[in-house]
């Protein structure tokens, strides 16, 4: 185990915990802990081996009137995608209580989902007791190995008189850095274990603390300000790229207090939707593979490029040396030294916080430099960009297309709601089409393409702002894989509104068989199958569930099912052959993007995509 | 190109299994991986030997440095540095047995450590190339088994790769 921090070094002046000194249980310090953590809800399914710790909890609650509700899953996949969704929609440590065994490698999807999309969470698991560890015990699953693969750190807690600290510790790592879902598995003895409850203190975790305090402590330095200008001062077209990294800082207020101050134009990855106002003519939405023909031709076009917390993902770069062709320049803001280098080759980069480093490259743009610069040419190339490939479809369809509902709905929510959604074209759907004026507001698989996120992630986020109206975007397959938690939606009485955009199979499964297997649809077709989505909702609860068929009624039955005052269920039969346009397809720079037959291309050249691709290249 | 790098890791269960297990997640080779404890009760340290270009070793430093367990990384080969490796090589006691001792003896500084009815282990300690040399002069139906203990490094002059360094 881990050494613990003396707690006289820790350098926190907090005040002692008024439970300071007090002899509990193992399972009573852990929901402690919790508690001290902020913990609002704990998400989980109990079990034989964390039944002391349940059962601590709920004498907690008693006590403190409810203070820390466990809210109770399907599946336990299902509790730490709401985790997820609540880390998401708050910036808050989810945090997730389950068995061993199968409770705790039910949560492995999750745990790397979180990994990958760098969200913070708190698993704790628990195990079968320390003696009997390596017994094939009952339920007993070696997740210290399973989870040290996919989790950003993983504590087997087997010496008691280190849990407290332990828990604290998983909670300082789960949030600090780059963020990421840590593991704690307590063995049932540990959770038995009596001992005396301090109140404060954490594991030495030196290096870790160390190379975390260093970043955090970095300051934007003059020189490497004044470089930046130089290379700034030569551009004519710069650009913004903003990923994921802007959201987990919380630096979207100084993303855009920089970019508005240069006029730079905005571009963001999938997992930065809501760095900046997707409604500001500025901005160019999102980029990649799936990103709009305008935002994916400016990125051609600029002459300069800041990325800000992105990190050239093959989804975005696909030919990392075809990225951003004419970019003399590229900027790089991270917090993971990992990243600088790692897919493109950069010209500037810095690592520390994003907040603070931009504000002091704003105040050395401004007040030392004097910058200022006329982009009027780049605006309106933009804005010409924007006019002249802007997001269309066939709008004389008689089938409903799934773009024009989720327009309706977007009509309605105004970029304020909260959108959740599964994996595949739905997905791609809701991130080109929906607005968003805010960050941690969209809710997406991101790295991981996990299906069956948007259901448990919209009830993540409803705990985590009960005001917003929180609608998950699902697709007929990817909710199949977490349909049991309709059910949890109804069982806490939560106002979610679920679209199931049904397309009879795997949507995008089918396009890329049609684009790049000859049309051979295999395994991906439901078109036979027996669900009866309404009647499942109906079943769950739902007293609005309704089958939405009739492209006249769109606007009518959108109104009414997002009006409607709690959980409400909505199928929509689409166009089962609705394709999701632009694409770059695998192995494809930009310039030589799908544009589909809706949205006008740049590339005289037509792609011959019945070619069948190297499949070493497919995914 | 081949380099040699030393991890200061918590001495804590599971901890080797991430560092391993990083190596094979993110497709780095491993020629050779050694892990004892150190003079600090806490820690212990590895060596690892690993090719790839200068972007893959930059990887896998920054890589290993966000493993919560490791608390220092060092790349000995970007210093001047010292590196051994131990061989316990079993010979076949036949009648051209003796010349090899001979060479091995005196050309490859080796001791006989164990001498059987039938057999004798020889231990060698080197660089892996002495190493590498010393099994090429041996005939193969002389050897009967070998065993390479894999490199260990250290850095020459006032560096050093400990908690008090960092």
């Amino acid at each position: 185990m881990q050494q613990a921090l003396p707690i006289e070094d820790n350098g926190l002046k907090e005040t002692a915990h008024p439970l300071a000194g007090t002899s509990m249980s193992g399972s009573d310090i852990i929901v402690q802990v919790l508690a001290q953590e902020g913990t609002d809800v704990i998400f989980g399914y109990s079990g034989g081996a964390i039944l002391p710790t349940y059962d601590a909890v709920f004498r907690f609650n008693a006590e403190t009137n409810e203070s820390m509700p466990l809210i109770v899953p399907a599946n336990e996949q299902g509790a730490c995608f709401m985790a997820s969704g609540f880390a998401r929609a708050s910036g808050k440590v989810g945090v997730v209580m389950v068995t061993s065994g199968p409770g705790a490698t039910n949560t492995v999807t999750p745990v790397r989902d979180c990994m990958a999309d760098s969200i913070p969470i708190v698993v704790i698991s628990g195990q079968v007791p320390t003696p009997s560890i390596g017994s094939d015990g009952f339920q007993e699953a070696p997740i210290a190995n399973i989870m040290g693969a996919v989790a950003k750190h993983i504590f087997l807690v087997t010496d008691a008189e280190k849990l407290e600290a332990t828990l604290r510790t998983a909670f300082e790592i789960a949030r600090t850095g780059r963020p990421g879902p840590v593991v704690v598995d307590i063995p049932k003895d540990v959770q038995n274990w009596e001992g005396v409850f301090q109140g404060r203190g954490q594991l030495l975790i030196r290096g870790y603390r160390e190379r975390i305090q260093e970043i955090a402590e970095k300051v934007l330095s003059d020189e490497d300000c004044k470089s930046f200008f130089d290379a700034f001062e030569q551009s004519e077209r710069p650009m913004i790229y903003a990923g994921g990294g802007v959201i987990k800082a919380n630096a979207y207020a100084e993303v855009r207090a920089f970019a508005d101050e240069f006029k730079i134009p905005v571009v963001t990855t999938l997992m930065g939707i809501g760095a900046c106002d997707t409604m500001q003519p500025r901005s160019l939405h999102m980029l990649g593979m799936h990103g709009t023909a305008y935002a994916n031709y400016a990125v051609d076009d600029c002459d300069f490029l800041i990325a800000l917390g992105a990190r050239f993902d093959d989804r975005v770069a696909a030919v990392p040396a075809n990225f951003a062709p004419q970019a003399k320049f590229i900027a790089h803001f991270d917090i993971d030294p990992s990243e600088i280098h790692k897919v493109k080759t950069v010209d500037w980069h810095y690592i520390g916080l994003l907040p603070q480093a931009l504000n002091k490259l704003l105040d050395f743009g401004v007040k030392q430099r004097k910058f200022s610069k006329d982009y009027t040419p780049w605006h309106e190339h933009i804005a010409e960009l924007k006019s002249t490939y802007a997001m269309n479809y066939d709008k004389e369809s008689s089938q409903i297309q799934p773009y024009a509902v989720i327009e309706e709905i977007n009509k309605i929510t105004k970029g304020r709601a909260v959108i959740s959604t599964g994996v595949g074209q739905h997905q791609m759907w809701a991130a080109q089409y929906f607005d968003f004026k805010l960050p941690r507001l969209w809710l997406t698989s991101g790295s991981m393409g996990t299906m069956g996120f948007g259901l448990p992630a919209a009830i993540g986020a409803q705990f985590a702002k009960p005001n917003l109206v929180v609608v998950d975007i699902d697709g007929d397959a990817s909710i199949r894989m977490n349909l049991g938690e309709l059910e949890t939606v109804t069982t806490y009485k939560l106002p979610i509104k679920v679209v199931v955009l049904n397309n009879l199979g795997d949507g995008m499964i089918k396009q890329w068989q049609k684009l790049f297997f000859k049309g051979r649809l295999s395994a991906s077709d439901k078109s036979l199958h027996k669900k009866d989505f309404i009647k499942a909702a109906e079943a769950d609860g739902y007293e609005y569930a309704v089958r939405l068929e009739d492209k006249e009624q769109i606007t009518k039955v959108v109104k009414e099912f997002m009006a409607f005052d709690g959980p409400a269920f909505l199928e929509v039969m689409i166009d089962p052959d609705a394709g999701v346009y632009p694409m770059v397809g695998p192995g494809m720079s930009y310039e030589q993007m799908i544009t589909g037959d809706y949205i006008p291309t740049r590339n005289a050249n037509e792609i011959d995509t019945q070619t069948e691709v190297d499949s070493s290249e497919m995914f | 190109m081949r380099h040699i790098i030393s991890i200061l890791l918590e001495n804590e269960a599971g901890a080797l299994s991430r560092v391993s297990g990083l190596f094979s997640a993110r497709g780095y080779n491993i020629e050779s991986l050694t892990v004892a404890p150190t003079d600090d009760p806490t820690v212990s340290r590895i060596t690892v030997v690993t090719g790839g270009s200068e972007d893959v070793i930059e990887q896998i430093k920054n890589q290993l440095n966000k493993l919560v367990d490791v608390v220092k990384v060092l790349d000995l080969t970007a210093d001047v540095h010292v590196e051994r490796e131990i061989l316990l090589l079993k010979l076949r006691d036949t009648d051209a047995t003796q010349a090899v001792l001979d060479i091995l003896t005196n050309e490859y500084a080796g001791i006989v450590v164990d001498h059987s009815n039938s057999t004798i282990v020889v231990e060698i300690t080197g660089t892996y190339e002495k190493i590498d040399r010393a099994i090429q002069a041996v005939p193969n139906e002389v050897i009967h088994e070998l065993v390479r203990s894999g490199a260990l490094g250290i850095t020459a002059g006032k560096t050093v790769l400990k908690l008090e360094s960092m």
